[in-house]
Parts: C-alpha cells; structure tokens; sequence
C-alpha cells in the first residue's frame, strides 16, 4: 500500500521573479502530485518533481567523485574560464560557485548579463524603487510601461496588487509601446510609438519638474506625467527582461530619471519586473562578494568589472577555454548556451546531462526549492527560505562544496 | 595558533580600562580562545616588550551589511575599480582567502579582512529592516574574522504603529521580543521616528517628536517610549539605539533635546549624534549646539552616545532615513538610491564628499570634535563614524589622532572653511587631548559595556580573548591604522601587520521570552498586509547561542 500523499506548505517557488511562498506542494512517492496556489508557470516549475540524476564525465557514466575530480582537473587546467550563474540554485551555491570563480581567477557572468544596460543605467543614476507590500499597500497609480504582467507574472497582480486594507482605490494605465502592451483590462491605455519612447520618458520628466515638453511627444503622455505627480504614491512597473524586439537603450536611464523626478512633487517606485530562478540572487549575492552585481573577472587575482563583455561573445572569442555551468542548463540564454558548445563545460545542476550545449562533465542534482532548502531573493531583493519538500539527488550545494574541496587541495 | 592553544602575551603596556589597568607592563593569558589568569610555562610567548596591548575594538555602530548595503556597492562600481583587494594569503588553507573591493562600503570578505586588520574584532551593523534579515545574516557568514550582530529597525513599522494607534502600546514589549527572536538581532532600532512612515505615505518627514501620523495619535515620542521601555523591560543587553528626528537639518538640536528629555528615566543610547547637534534652523543658518546637546548627555547616566564625527573626505551616506537622502540628493545632484522597504522601513543612498572648503561639511567636522572634547564620561560617549556615514571604518585612526593630538587638530582646523564656526568651541582654544586609556575607551571597553557584551572590551579572565597589539609610533595615526599582532578568539589573525588567518565570527543576537499571545495577532496581519509568510519569515539555523537578558 503506498504512503499517503505529503503536504508541505509555505514553499517557495521560483518559477517567476514574484517567488510566491504560499505554495502547498503534495508530493506522492518520490514526485509532486500537486502544487497548490500556483499559477501556469508555477505548474510547470515544480512539474512532477521528477528529475535525472546522471553523472557523467566525457560520455561514461562515473562516480560523483570521479566526476568532480575530472572537473576539478579540467577547470584547473584551463587559462581562463567562464562561470554561469545559471537557473534554479540557491543563494548558497551561488556563494560557493563565486568562490571557485575567485580561486580559478574565472570570469563571472549570470542571466543577469543579457540586460546589463539597465544595470548600468542604475549604476549612473541610483534608482527610486520599493518592495512589493509597500507597493500594495500605498500605489493608488499604477503604469504599466509596455508590459503585461499576466504574460510572464501571472500572479502578480492578484498577489501583489490585491486589495488591502488602508489601500487607495487603485488605476491601472497601460502604456502601449507597439507589439509591447500593458494589460487588456487596464482602467486605462494610451499608446506611445516604440520610436518615441525615450522622448515620452524625457517629456514626462520635464513635465514633472515643470518644463515645457518639446517636440512630438504625445500630449496624453504628458498629462500622465501630471497625474502621476499629482498623486501620493504611484508605481512604474515595467519588465526589466523584455521580450521581442530590442528597445532603445536609452529606456533604463529615462525611467529611472522619470521615476527620481516623481519623488519631488510626489512619491514614485520604479518596479523592475524579473524572471524566475534566482536570478535576483546571483546579483546579491555578486554585488555582496565582489562589489558588482553581474561581469565579474578574478583573472587579475581580484574581483573586475567587465559589463560590457557578454559571456556568448567571450566563447565565441576563445577568451575563455572552459566553463563551469551551475545551475539548470535550460537556464542558460540561448547564445550563451549556443556558444558553450565550442569549449569543454561542466555543468552542475538541475538537468545537466540534458544540457543542449552537451557538457564534458555533468552532474545532475536536485532543484532549489524542490529538492533542496536555502535562501532565494524576489525581484524586490526580499530574501525568501527555500523548502525541499521532496527527496531529490545529490544537491547542488553538497556538489559545489566538493568540487571546491578537489580545487583546494595542493 | 589555533584557537584552543595556549598563549602568553608578554612585557606589553596593557591599557584595559575596564579592569582598571592604565598602561601597567604585565603579562596577558589565553587558553580556549579566552584570557586565563595564567598558562604553564611551557605555553608558547607572544613578545609584546615596549608594545602596547589592548582589547579587540568594537564598533557599536556601522553599516556593514545587508541590503542597504548591498544596494551601496551595486551603486558604486567606479569606488569598487579604484581600491581592489587580492586575495590574502592564509597560513590554513582549509580557511576562504577571498579578494574582494574596497572603498567606503566594501565587500564582505574584504570587510571582516579589513576590520581586523584596524584592530577591531567585534562590529555591530546598526540597521536592518527585519524582512531583510535573511540577507544580513547571509552576508555575516562571508564576512570573516569579526564577531558581528545587527540592530532591527522597529521606529516606523506598520504593525508597531497599528498596536499604538489602537492603544495597545503594552504589546510592543512581546512583538519587539518575538520579532528580535524571530530575526536573530540583537537590538531595536529607531530611525527617525514616524518620519519614514510619514515619506512612505506620500509626505515629506516629521519636524518634530509631536508630530502627529496622520489621524492617529500616535507620535515619534510616544514610538520612542514605548520601544525604550519595551527594551527596559526586556532587559535586552543594550538600550534602544535612537537616530533621533531631523537628522542633518539646521536646528536640529532640539529636537535631539526633546528625544532626550522624552526618553527622561530610561536607558537609550543616542547614535551619530554630530549629526544632531546644529543650532540655526531653516532661513537662519547653522552653527554648532554640541555644547547644549553634550551637557545634558553629561548630566544625564542614563543616556550614551556615539559621535559619527564626519572624516572630511569621501564618504557614502546610506540609512534608513530616506525623506533625508531625498533632500541630499536634491540638494546635491549626487546619484541616488531609494527603497521603500516592506512596510518596515526606508533605504535612502546617496554617495557624498565632505569637502574641507565646504562651510557645512566643516562645521559638521568640528561638531563631532566638539562632542567628543566636551564628553566628561567616555564610558558614555564613544567613537563610531556611522560608517560609511561620515566616512569609512578606515578612518578611525586619523579621527584618534585629531583627539588625541592638539597641534594637529589645530593644524587641521586652519584648513577648514570658518564661515560656520563662530561660536565653536573648538576655536577657543579646547586643548584637551585624549590618553591612550580615554582612546582604549572610545573604542573598546565602553562600546562593549553600552552593548552588553560581557566577554568583550577587556582582558579580565574570562573575557574572549580578543587582543590588539600596537607597536607604539610617533605618528599616532599610523599605530592604530597598523597594528603588529592582533588575536581573535585566541587565535593569531595579524602577525607583523599582515593578515594571517580568518576563522569564522559569531553571530551576536538575543532571543528574549515573549507572550506567544502575539503570535496569533502577529499571524493574522501577516496574512493581511505582509507579502512574506508568516511561517517563512524568521530566520533558522543560527548556531551560536544568543546573549543573555542583563
């Protein structure tokens, strides 16, 4: 007779930068039978819980140890090599996968690379922002500057817009940016041609500090601007991970500058809409142990900023000639991804064996939050707990740890 | 020398002011990482002949970590390329030696290595938002060497000012001891009290300790008392740690006299308080009002005080007080960083230079020296820079030699723009001049007593044996910016000024009883308001044992 199904409550799961931790997951004998309170991208994150648990070294199946040794001896042997950030880790594997980065003298990079731009632009500027109850609890005005959150955020809204309390009413505006829209039922749209975007952004902000707009900006852009510093609290929410076409780079500093202007006459967060994974936590755990967040190179023997070196472009280049993946491989952006074929990889991870760029050293372990505990960072930089509520492999923790312990020794 | 070995330090003039001893040339023992009255004669020996030996500093007030913090470093990457650190070389290789960055808010591994390598084995980070717990506790376990423990922010939290609006000031006691418990910190913050509540609902700040929050009658006095006397009843080892109303504004000395006289009859301890004591007010300028503000701290037992005297030089300006990092960053074009944090706090950052030329940024300068020459107890006035506030932890040693050498404070304050310093006592000639002993003070003995930590600050048997040792130099500056040896726990850290060792530090945090009645209110507005579960909200798996109620 089997077990009776397991309910562990109050997980957290990072299908999505909100990292919702009310999640109930039932799991039956050694898979997930439900995960309840998710949404459609929850579903699918936690899935059956079912995961491999491959060890492999240069295509036969080894012994973790062995394995490790292997890594341990590639990764040693390399002049230069890259370490990936990737998906689904904890902040404490991360913090060990930083200190193999330091003792190889490897350069860093994270999903966080693909936008770097917006990092840059935080970077020059500072930034006007505020985590998630704050933003429930006290935004009357919400924008939604070319995204709809229920695409790659489903539950942002009803968790973390939901009516509480000592809340005002609250007014969605979309702001349509061509193929980029806010959401169908929002109060209220206007429209803002991708071209003129920057522009708008600069008008508004002139409006706000009480300048003349110029040029073609749309007027209804800028009686926005009046209305957002007309009000005690709005919240600019755009996606810090577009999708589709590429935006003008000009966009981060123009919103950050739009939103530092509203706290003048009024108060405004700036909300930076990010994936899943852990990927707010690469950045902490980065900026904590080096300085930056994200392009971190130890080859002079100390932490340097490279920002503007993309990790696919220093594969292409031979810049680096291995690289160590932690993290699951379908993580991994797609040119980074394409570009880790042409050097010997390790990958340590959720789903290494099944790493399309096909890793010379694979070392499938379990998921953070599925089947391992730790610390996990929401998009607001909330740190959450991890769970682990069911037995999984090897985790990814005790696999960073030993692979450090083989680098360490003489 | 690990840290069970034996060790006698020997022929050292030991300055130990909590246990009296005032330079006297004695030997000093440790075995299991705390000082013995003595070891065998076999025990291995330190020569400390013609040096001077001291207790471990400790900073009772910094930003070390969290993310505040971090939200610092990701906003200074040009700070961070100008001042890199190489990884060390440790004599125990089983041991992390991490590079890391500088500037004035470093990384963790360069911070513990840092502070160690000032001579300080005990740092307290002074404010972090409760929610964010997590992530400093994360950022102490890579940060090495230094004992470490952090104040949780409570002045402006929605759930306290609810319990006070609804007249249930008498829960605060049991939500301040679970919440501490609950987050694994040490002590309860206030920061501007009210005044971060007022800014995140859409207002400027508070002016005053009367202020009312909107309808309520709740008040940043009424928040004041309640939390003192929450921690008086708790008897938490250290007092509610106060940054008063109005901090960096003209005239703000009273306000800091009227948080005092609120507070009258309970113990607190006034942070920063150079950046409290101006006289003036808006349209009538500043000045100084250290005199008034330290005379009634020097009448009052009660009270302690750290100064945050401002370093003329770069700084990074980073509190939870954030309607005031609005108005600096206003004021200044400075970039700059807001966070409105979970309906628990604020993060205002803006990076700063206190320029020598700058008639604010010298008044503030000599503020802080007023206080300190004008302190008549030590043990109730020590040193701190509000790192990185008024300037980094690495500037304590030039800020002891402006006190301890007359000449060249005066020297420095011919350098500084006057025009706001009529009226300060330091041009009338002030020429007290602070002994080693007053320095042992400042910077150990009494931040380890206003704390409560009985194990540190001095080197009486039993206490842990954390022990600096200065070869003595002309340039006082540059003794305690180098010392030769320095011991954690018993264990060798800093062998001839070079960093040899970095074993872990302990988490200083207490957990005091509480009615578990709370719980169930606590749960229920969780359930309402916060976005974090109540379940996943404290943190687990702190190892080491929490201090004990005094």
């Amino acid at each position: 007779m089997s077990a009776p199904p397991q309910r562990t409550e109050h997980v957290t799961c990072l299908g999505c930068g909100c990292a919702c931790d009310d999640i109930t997951v039932v799991t039956g004998t050694a898979m997930i039978l439900d995960a309840e309170n998710s949404c459609r991208l929850g579903r699918a994150w936690f899935g059956d819980g079912v995961v491999p648990a491959v060890i492999r070294s240069r295509g036969r199946a080894v012994a973790v140890e062995t394995a490790l040794a292997d890594a341990a001896a590639l990764l040693a042997a390399a002049r230069r090599s890259l370490v990936f950030l990737a998906g689904d880790i904890s902040c404490e594997t991360q913090r060990v996968a930083i200190a193999i980065a330091d003792r190889l003298g490897a350069v860093v990079h994270s999903p966080t690379s693909e936008i770097v731009a917006s990092v840059l632009a935080a970077q020059r500027r500072g930034r006007a922002t505020a985590t998630l109850a704050e933003i429930r609890l006290r935004a009357g005005l919400v924008v939604w500057w070319g995204v709809d959150p229920n695409e790659r955020y489903p539950r942002f809204v009803s968790r973390y817009l939901a009516a509480v309390d000592g809340a005002p009413p609250r007014c969605g505006i979309a702001v349509d940016l061509g193929a980029r829209r806010g959401p169908a039922d929002a109060d209220e749209r206007l429209a803002v041609p991708p071209t003129a975007e920057v522009a708008a952004l600069g008008a508004m902000r002139g409006a706000v500090l009480g300048h003349d707009p110029r040029g073609t900006v749309p007027a209804p852009a800028v009686i926005l601007a009046r209305r957002l510093a007309e009000a005690p609290y709005t919240a600019l929410v755009h996606d810090a991970e577009p999708v589709g076409p590429s935006a003008d780079p000009d966009r981060n500093d123009a919103l950050i500058a739009l939103a530092q202007a509203l706290n003048g006459p009024s108060r405004c967060a700036l909300l930076s809409l990010r994936g899943g994974g852990n990927r707010s936590g690469a950045d902490a755990v980065l900026t904590w142990q080096t300085g930056f967040p994200v392009a971190v190179d130890f080859s002079r023997g100390y932490p340097c900023y490279r920002p503007r070196d993309d990790p696919a472009t220093l594969l292409a280049r031979r810049e680096v000639d291995a690289a160590l993946v932690v993290g699951a491989p379908d993580t991994v952006p797609r040119a980074v991804a394409q570009a880790l074929g042409q050097v010997p990889t390790v990958a340590i991870g959720p789903r290494a064996s099944t790493a399309a760029f096909g890793a010379a050293i694979a070392v499938d372990t379990g998921v953070a939050g599925i089947h391992e505990p730790g610390t996990a960072f929401r998009m607001d930089d909330v740190p959450l707990p991890l769970s682990a509520p069911l037995a999984g492999p090897l985790t990814a923790l005790a696999a960073m740890h030993a692979l450090a312990d083989r680098l360490a020794e003489p | 020398m690990s840290s069970g070995a034996r060790l006698r330090i020997v022929g050292g003039a030991v300055y130990d002011p909590a246990n009296g001893v005032d330079g006297e040339v004695r030997d000093v023992c440790i075995e299991g990482g705390r000082i013995v009255a003595q070891v065998g004669a076999d025990a291995p020996r330190l020569d400390a002949a013609g040096m001077i030996v001291m207790p471990g500093g400790v900073d009772i007030h910094a930003h070390i970590v969290g993310a505040s913090v971090n939200q610092a470093r990701r906003l200074l990457p040009e700070e961070h390329a100008r001042d890199v650190a190489p990884r060390p070389t440790l004599d125990d290789p089983t041991e992390p030696a991490r590079s890391g960055t500088g500037g004035t808010v470093p990384s963790t591994f360069t911070t513990g290595y840092r502070y160690a390598g000032l001579g300080y084995t005990t740092v307290m980070d002074a404010a972090i938002a409760p929610s964010q717990a997590r992530h400093a506790h994360a950022e102490l376990d890579d940060t090495p060497i230094v004992d470490a423990g952090f104040f949780a922010l409570l002045g402006n939290d929605e759930y306290l000012v609810r319990l006070l609006a609804a007249g249930d000031g008498a829960r605060a006691r049991d939500y301040a001891a679970w919440l501490l418990g609950a987050v694994g910190g040490f002590a309860v913050k206030i920061v501007n009290p009210g005044g971060i509540a007022r800014w995140k609902t859409g207002g400027r700040n508070v002016t005053g300790i009367d202020d009312q929050l909107g309808s309520s009658h709740v008040t940043p006095r009424l928040i004041l008392e309640t939390l003192a006397d929450a921690a008086d009843a708790l008897a938490l080892p250290h007092p509610v740690h106060v940054h008063c109303n109005n901090l960096g504004q003209p005239g703000n000395a009273a306000t800091t006299l009227d948080t005092m006289r609120a507070l009258a009859g309970r113990r607190a301890h006034l942070t920063h308080l150079q950046f409290h004591s101006y006289g003036g007010g808006q349209g009538k300028g500043w000045r100084s009002a250290a005199r008034e503000v330290i005379e009634h701290v020097n009448a009052h037992a009660e009270l302690s005080v750290d100064v945050g005297q401002v370093m003329l030089g770069p700084a990074t300006t980073l509190t939870a007080d954030a309607p005031v990092e609005y108005l600096l960053h206003a004021s200044s074009g400075r970039k700059w960083t807001n966070v409105d944090v979970e309906l628990e706090s604020g993060c205002g950052i803006v990076p700063y230079t206190y320029r020598e030329r700058a008639a604010v940024a010298a008044l503030q300068w000599a503020v802080g020296l007023e206080l300190f020459l004008l302190a008549k107890d030590p043990w109730r006035a020590v040193l701190s820079t509000d790192h990185p506030n008024g300037g980094s932890f690495l500037a304590y040693p030039e800020l002891i030699r402006l006190l301890m050498d007359r000449a060249y404070r005066d020297e420095r304050l011919r350098r500084v723009n006057p025009r706001l310093l009529a009226g300060s006592v330091l041009l009338d000639g002030l020429g007290r001049e602070y002994s080693l002993s007053e320095v042992a003070i400042i910077t150990r003995a009494a931040p380890a007593k206003l704390l409560g930590l009985r194990h540190k600050g001095h080197l009486g048997v039993g206490a842990d044996a954390d022990v600096t040792i200065y070869s003595r130099d002309a340039d006082i500056a540059k003794m305690f910016a180098t010392p030769r040896y320095v011991l954690k726990g018993g264990t060798l850290v800093v062998v001839e000024g070079h960093l040899r060792r970095a074993p872990r530090g302990c988490r200083i945090h207490v957990r005091p009883p509480y009615d578990r009645a709370v719980s169930k209110d606590l749960k229920a507005y969780f359930d309402r308001y916060a976005t974090v579960s109540f379940e996943n909200f404290p943190v687990r798996g702190l190892v080491d044992a929490p201090v004990e109620a005094q």
